[in-house]
């Protein structure tokens, strides 16, 4: 027999626990739900870069599962941020996605906010004095806020442990280029994908799809050896993939990546990433850094935001060459990232009406070529913060069947 | 600011319908060796402006060669120029502004907008038919989904 009964294509995979995933971590709506809390509530989020907010009174407007925030640089220079929506009744304060500004004037009844988030004008004040309302109880929600190699990562746990407890030393490969280069931010770019959030981590956890993109199959696998792949992994399911290889020149059309535009700790073939839990990934591929994050916005549908870092200021020849080294892999008309995109929703598809039961993580090669221990580590950490099994959700962890 | 002729609005149409066929070589056909070809946005976020894509005739020859090998987004997109207008005249050279919606059609026949857009094209006319010598595309949309492999 071939294809499988109803019975056992719903039956558990007959491997270990943590090889596999149930569907229902993606379609179940008290899934969901822990996840907003458990997960996005506590983490430490990468929400922009710094150089997004260079000056005094810089503001960027962005969203975090479904919440409005806003970064900005104070006239202390500091950055902080916000959940960008007034205390009076709630609406949502700043609606460019960046800009500068000396105070943020809600447009409903003009209270207005200063770059530290106190309210520092209520029109009309008088009309509080009988419930007692003053602007000194009225400030914005602050969100905690650590930089780490200029990467602005904020937290809605006011008892969150500090930044670097939970990034754990995941971040030392980019120590080099992060560290030492003065970045800039050269490329911004979002879409709503229909498909859960978790789905667009994946593909970034999950080396064996290379075989996917014809782009990898002519550079990647051709350059390097399997067993030069590591994973490393750090507390909290972040994780360092290293080892890899690109041969740019195999694919028509395409040229070796030149020593001359290559960042500080990264050789001209090096292809190497980190994927921070549960919900960035850092790329770092010879001349080009990109950052990509994924957010929820409900659970159907997520929102992932690309950026590409280059050296700030450089010349225009230089540039235009890195945007189109960045472009060739991870642009909206790249060879790379629209196939992943494609991949994300096909199996949104797959299991958003329960045709798909399980998926299965159980590659096993030593941490290294295309192994699936990142997607594995993750999803553990997922569990622990879940108090779910990740082969079956809809059970706590610890309850009988 | 001229009506554009009929020749040249021919031009702009013939290579959307070529692109929209996935016909590569006759889109080709319309421009000249010279031809550039980019796409860029403003990016209110970073407040730059960025280039997404950009290749010479070249290049999107060989990226042409590539695309059937991909895995491509499913269904069509169809390019729905407005009437241009000529921005700029020389004896041999014109620019043309035409603004562009193009509408993504799935498998089971469901369109939607793919994206807003405005094309600034720059046409030869020394020669004995008009060719395409840049076209540089503007998008009004930055959210464009799954994206795309293959030029608006
Ligand atoms: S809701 Fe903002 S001032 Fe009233
Ligand atoms: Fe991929």
């Amino acid at each position: 027999m071939t294809a499988r009964n109803a019975t056992d294509w719903e039956k558990a995979p007959a491997m270990p626990a943590g090889h596999f995933v149930s569907g229902r971590v993606y379609t179940d709506d008290a899934v969901f739900a822990d996840e907003k809390a458990r997960i996005f509530g506590k983490i430490w989020h990468l929400a922009c870069h710094e150089s997004e907010v260079p000056n005094a009174y810089d503001f960027r407007a962005v969203d975090y599962a479904g919440i409005p925030l806003i970064v900005v640089r104070g006239r202390d220079g500091m950055v902080r941020t916000f959940i960008n929506v007034c205390s009076h009744r709630g609406a949502k304060i700043v609606n460019e996605p960046s800009g500068n500004a000396k105070r943020f004037t809600c447009f409903y009844h003009l209270w207005s906010y200063d770059d530290r988030g106190a309210c520092i004008d209520i029109p009309r004040a008088e009309g509080y004095a009988q419930s007692g309302l003053r602007k000194e109880d009225a400030g914005l929600r602050a969100v905690r806020t650590e930089i780490h190699l200029g990467l602005v990562f904020i937290t809605l746990d006011d008892n969150a442990a500090p930044l670097a407890d939970f990034l754990d030393g995941a971040l030392t490969a980019f120590d080099d280029v992060l560290g030492r280069g003065d970045l800039e931010v050269f490329h911004y770019h979002s879409a709503v994908l229909d498909a859960n959030w978790k789905a667009w981590q994946e593909t970034n956890l999950d080396i064996y799809h290379e075989f996917m993109h014809v782009l990898l199959r002519r550079t990647q696998l051709t350059a390097g050896r399997m067993d030069e792949r590591a994973v490393t992994l750090y507390r909290n399911a972040h994780a360092l993939s290293s080892g890899l290889k690109a041969k740019y020149e195999n694919y028509a059309g395409m040229q070796a990546r030149p020593d001359a535009l290559t960042l500080p700790g990264i050789a001209p073939d090096d292809f190497f990433y980190v994927n921070l839990f549960p919900n960035a990934s850092l790329l770092a591929r010879g001349t080009v850094i990109r950052i990509d994050t994924v957010t929820p916005i409900d659970a159907r549908r997520c929102l992932v935001e690309w950026r590409g870092l280059a050296p700030r200021g450089e010349p225009g020849a230089a540039r235009l060459l890195r945007m189109r080294h960045h472009n060739q892999y991870w642009g909206p008309f790249g060879r790379n990232v629209p196939e992943d995109a494609f991949a994300v929703e096909a199996c949104e598809k797959g299991f958003a009406g329960g045709g798909a039961a399980f998926q299965i993580i159980a590659r096993e090669e030593n941490m290294s070529a295309q192994d699936d221990g990142m997607l594995r580590a993750w999803y553990a950490e997922w569990a622990r913060r879940m108090d779910r099994l990740p082969g079956d959700p809809v059970r706590r962890e610890g309850e009988g069947s | 600011m001229t009506v554009v002729p009929n020749e040249l609005r021919e031009l702009v149409h013939r290579s959307c319908f070529a692109l929209d066929r996935e016909d590569f070589s006759e889109f080709l056909s319309y421009c000249a060796p010279s031809f550039e070809y980019r796409i860029s946005a403003y990016s209110p976020e970073i407040r730059k402006p960025m280039i997404w894509f950009d290749q010479d005739y070249g290049g999107l020859e060989s990226m042409f060669d590539m695309v059937s090998q991909h895995l491509k987004r499913l269904g069509t997109l169809f390019r729905h120029p407005s009437m241009g207008i000529i921005d700029r005249v020389s004896d041999t050279e014109m620019k043309i502004v035409t603004s562009v919606l193009i509408v993504d059609t799935d498998p089971n026949g469901r369109s939607k907008l793919f994206a807003a857009a405005r094309y600034t094209d720059t046409i030869d006319l020394s020669g004995t038919a008009p060719r395409l010598t840049a076209r540089f595309v503007n998008l009004e949309t930055r959210d464009l989904g799954v994206g795309s492999h293959i030029p608006l």
